[in-house]
């Protein structure tokens, strides 16, 4: 008998364990999880409520709006883009569905700060109930001038600041009229050219010569004699059944890492990444957070990697010189570059920086976050100081802005689609970087990525009080 | 105006649970020997907040928005189910004088909840909730009469069982499809049908089968031809696609069988066993894959397979704490919120606190439920007992768990709070018998009736050898 009344109250406390843990579970839920669950876009509970608050508005760096709500004739509001086409990749639209920072900050924008209050407001002086407001890291004046110097060519800039992950711009072209989305509809959804998606954060690239600072990494990392190795570039060279040809068949003689790195040289990095091995520089890319999910707010795609230590020797040779299946969002290689700027510590990209109530306080803040390190301070410096040379004596020298010393790498990738890409990756000042960017043009062939990212990082510096 | 008043009766709604579970410690405290208040007065109190709280919520419910008057039809069902709860306040009382009060304002507390619900979602539905619960009620008062008349009821072990295999082989042959599962059977005419879960009575008989077994001390004859016949029992249910089912009547078997032998490791290979029997059944149904890949990552297929549980997800956080207001959600958008998913609108409407109060009144009830098992002398009774508690609390478990994606969604009902005809008879029926034992242990305590357990063979009726 009392052993049977011990097990009853074991299973007792096995059942009230079970309880409790719902009980967490449902806190957890409701305190922890609240925003990212409710903030998803099917959620209807939240567009059910649209009619009778009017929505946040979401703002740049220094305040200025970048969409507001405007009440509209009879009841109901309507949404209204002061930017247009500027920023339509950042605030997304409102309209058929959500996307950009109307989707990912969705429930704050509908949030009502101090409800009760706003209820008896609305209710005794018939004052509108109005949701929280979001304050960007975006700066327009970066903004407009990354768009301009786009123009009408298809691709992507990236502007961040390195020390933190706060996103200064995101462009991309093909983009939309925010405030037409809904009446262009059947036009957009469709496009060939699909101007809806974020070539920034969803277009997927082969990153091609950006991407040898990634190989010249795993060198610096795993070849102790990287600063002795050096090879006679003849314009090609055979790897098992690939031929490594340099930019345009060019020679570029003998080599070493940082002379490569300025010349662009494709043979020297087959032979370096010949020399480490797939397995190893699989892990560099893993360590500089190719595979990792950066957890940026708005919709991104993960960069696309497959090398692995069972990868033939073709396929290590061509993903060294960013060639092969490699693929790379342009927001990633801004993060790349970042963390290179930042001595080797990659931070988590963002773009909303706080909340704004209503009456002007100051609601949740995004804090910066470290997301990975991706090398030593020592080997970044070693990647900066190659990285400065590509821009002051090598293919980078349309980057350079006066009076200030840019550090960078172009690319140049083939693709399937037709003409080459055009990238440059860098940062600036190099002694004590403040902005570093992605640049990439679609289909460009001539190396104009680095002219654009020159301008727009001396536009950046200037706003950013260089 | 109105609107006002509706966010201030979230904060009133909250007041009233956690006062309710406030006056629960208070008795349990005063039966531990500890005095925070007098018990009389806590029950009375939880008696009045029953009370106040249907009121409150009726008068929501009844409250037209557009013509600023009450509907009549609200007003009217919440009038006939005031006066059924008082009824089954005062009846209740006197046809268990010794039972435990707290017991029954849980279950009301429950039972009006539910009814609240109901009335919100579907007023039609409500109605026969009420209908089912007054069908319940009546079969409680009867109980206590039956058992005196049939005092040794443990003999009918085999009846039992007969009867439990009946019950879910019978749809195999009559069932209708409903949810997915044919484990339900129809009466009646096509205007006033009347569908219900024959598994749900055979919970019951099921309960009673194990305790008239387990009354004994176990051999390894019994024990195997036990397992063999509930192990059936679980695979009908399996092959019924009632998987929620299966698992309270495994989950009943394994506690009922640890309760009565106290053996951890039959316990423990029980349950590897349970894991083996899930992974195989991971591999061999495709639905019970569908199930656990929209527990995994509801998201990735919110279309389809997750799309109750994520909206159930977005009604309980969207609002936060203190919910939209009673009439402000969208529960509806929850698919078969009035049955599996009504945790979910009651957090969405009543706020995420509030139903965490209703959580500890589970808990409350499963202490108390406990409590009289630990307090009955004899030996069948307290097997009984334990044995209801632990499957209404385990189903609870489950519903609950699964509405909030703690664990794989489980079509089983919330008991007391779900619509559902045989579910609220049977949860109620159920309750009549932990109320019965405490009931009997009070009465017979001074005659201290000790039945150790006997040795197979000699009070089992010649069953069982």
């Amino acid at each position: 008998m009392n052993n049977m009344k011990r097990s009853i109250r074991r299973i007792f406390w096995l059942l009230a364990l079970c309880f409790f843990l719902l009980l967490g579970y449902l806190g957890k839920l409701t305190l922890v999880d609240r925003q990212t669950i409710s903030g998803n876009a099917y959620n209807t509970r939240l567009r059910y409520g649209d009619d009778t608050i009017r929505r946040g508005e979401i703002m740049d760096r220094d305040g200025e709006v970048i969409a507001r709500s405007i009440p509209a004739d009879g009841s109901g509001y309507n949404r209204e883009y002061p930017r247009s086409r500027m920023a339509a990749h950042i605030t997304g639209y409102s309209s058929v569905g959500k996307t950009g920072v109307e989707a990912a900050e969705n429930f704050e924008l509908m949030t009502l700060h101090n409800e009760l209050f706003q209820r008896l407001g609305g209710i005794l002086k018939k004052d509108e109930l109005i949701g929280n407001s979001v304050k960007l890291t975006v700066d327009m004046d970066i903004q407009s001038a990354a768009g301009n110097l786009l123009g009408s060519a298809k691709g992507a800039v990236v502007v961040m600041e390195p020390s933190t992950g706060r996103v200064l711009a995101l462009q991309a072209y093909p983009d939309f009229d925010p405030n037409k989305v809904a009446a262009q509809w059947e036009n957009l959804k469709d496009h060939e050219d699909s101007p809806l998606l974020n070539r920034g954060t969803q277009g997927i690239y082969p990153p091609g010569s950006t991407f040898k600072t990634v190989t010249a990494l795993a060198g610096i990392e795993y070849l102790p004699d990287w600063q002795t190795f050096t090879v006679e570039c003849t314009g090609e060279a055979v790897f098992e059944d690939k031929i490594i040809h340099c930019y345009k068949n060019r020679a570029h003689g003998l080599v070493d890492m940082k002379g490569a790195m300025e010349g662009s040289c494709n043979c020297y990095f087959a032979a370096l990444a010949q020399k480490i091995g797939a397995g190893k520089l699989a892990k560099t890319m893993e360590r500089v957070g190719m595979k990792e999910s950066c957890g940026f707010e708005l919709a991104y795609t993960p960069n696309t990697v497959l090398l692995d230590s069972d990868s033939t020797e073709s396929e290590l040779v061509e993903t060294a010189i960013g060639q092969g299946r490699t693929g790379v969002t342009p927001l990633y290689m801004a993060m790349l570059a970042s963390a290179i700027a930042n001595e080797g510590l990659m931070m988590r990209p963002y773009i909303v920086d706080h909340v704004v109530y209503p009456d002007g306080g100051m609601g949740k803040t995004t804090v910066p976050k470290k997301l990975t390190q991706i090398c030593t301070p020592e080997e970044a410096a070693i990647l900066k100081e190659m990285m400065v040379g590509v821009v002051e004596n090598g293919t980078g020298g349309a980057a350079s802005v006066s009076g200030v010393t840019v550090a960078g790498k172009t690319g140049t990738a083939e693709n399937a689609t037709g003409n080459d890409h055009s990238w440059f990756i860098g940062f600036a000042p190099a002694e004590e970087p403040k902005v570093a960017i992605a640049v990439l043009l679609e289909n460009a062939n001539d190396g104009n990525a680095s002219a654009i990212a020159g301008k727009v990082l001396r536009a950046a510096l200037e706003e950013m009080g260089e | 105006m109105f609107d006002l008043l509706l966010m201030l009766s979230r904060y009133v709604f909250l007041f009233y649970i956690v006062l309710f579970l406030w006056q629960g410690i208070v008795y349990i405290a005063y039966e531990q020997g500890g005095y925070l208040g007098s018990p009389y007065r806590a029950i009375s109190i939880q008696r009045s907040l029953i009370v106040l709280m249907h009121v409150t919520a009726f008068l929501i419910l009844a409250y037209n928005r557009e013509t600023h008057l009450f509907g009549m039809q609200p007003l009217v069902f919440g009038a006939v189910s005031f006066v059924f709860l008082l009824a089954a306040v005062a009846l209740l009382d006197r046809f268990y004088y010794e039972g435990c009060p707290l017991v029954w304002t849980g279950m009301l507390f429950l039972m009006d909840l539910s009814l609240i619900m109901l009335q919100r979602l579907s007023p039609a539905l409500a109605q026969r909730q009420l209908l089912w619960m007054g069908i319940g009620l009546a079969g409680m008062l009867v109980l206590p009469f039956f058992f005196r008349l049939i005092p040794r009821f443990e003999v009918f072990e085999w009846a039992y069982i007969i009867l439990c295999y009946g019950l879910l082989i019978c749809t195999r042959f009559f069932g209708v499809e409903k949810g997915g599962s044919t484990n339900w059977l129809a009466f009646g005419p096509e205007s006033f049908r009347i569908t219900f879960q024959p598994s749900e009575i055979a919970k019951f008989l099921f309960i009673f089968y194990l305790a008239s077994v387990f009354r004994k001390r176990l051999n390894w004859r019994s024990f195997f031809t036990t397992g063999i016949l509930s192990a059936g029992l679980v695979l009908l249910l399996v092959l019924q696609k009632d998987l929620g089912g299966a698992l309270i009547f495994f989950m009943t078997y394994m506690v009922m069988l640890y309760i009565a032998t106290s053996n951890e490791l039959l316990f423990l290979l029980g349950m590897g066993a349970a894991s083996g029997a899930a992974m195989l059944a991971y591999k061999l149904f495709s639905h019970v894959r569908v199930r656990v890949a929209a527990w995994q990552n509801p998201w990735a297929d919110i279309d389809f397979g997750g799309y109750q549980i994520v909206n159930a997800l977005f009604a309980i956080t969207t609002w936060g704490v203190f919910g939209s207001g009673l009439t402000k959600g969208m529960p509806k958008s929850i698919p078969v919120v009035e049955s599996d998913m009504i945790f979910a609108a009651v957090c969405e409407e009543f706020g995420a606190a509030f139903g965490a109060g209703v959580i500890a009144i589970f808990i409350m009830l499963l202490y108390r439920g406990v409590r009289i098992a630990l307090d009955c002398g004899r030996r069948y009774y307290a097997i009984l007992a334990a044995g209801v508690t632990a499957m209404l609390s385990f189903q609870a478990f489950l519903i609950l768990g699964g509405s909030i994606k703690l664990i794989p969604l489980t079509g089983v009902t919330l008991p007391f709070v779900s619509y559902g005809g045989s579910s609220v008879l049977v949860s109620l029926m159920m309750m009549g018998l932990l109320q019965w034992v405490c009931v009997y242990c009070e009465q017979h305590n001074r005659q201290e009736i000790e039945q150790e357990p006997i040795l197979n063979g000699a009070e089992g009726g010649g069953f069982d050898e």
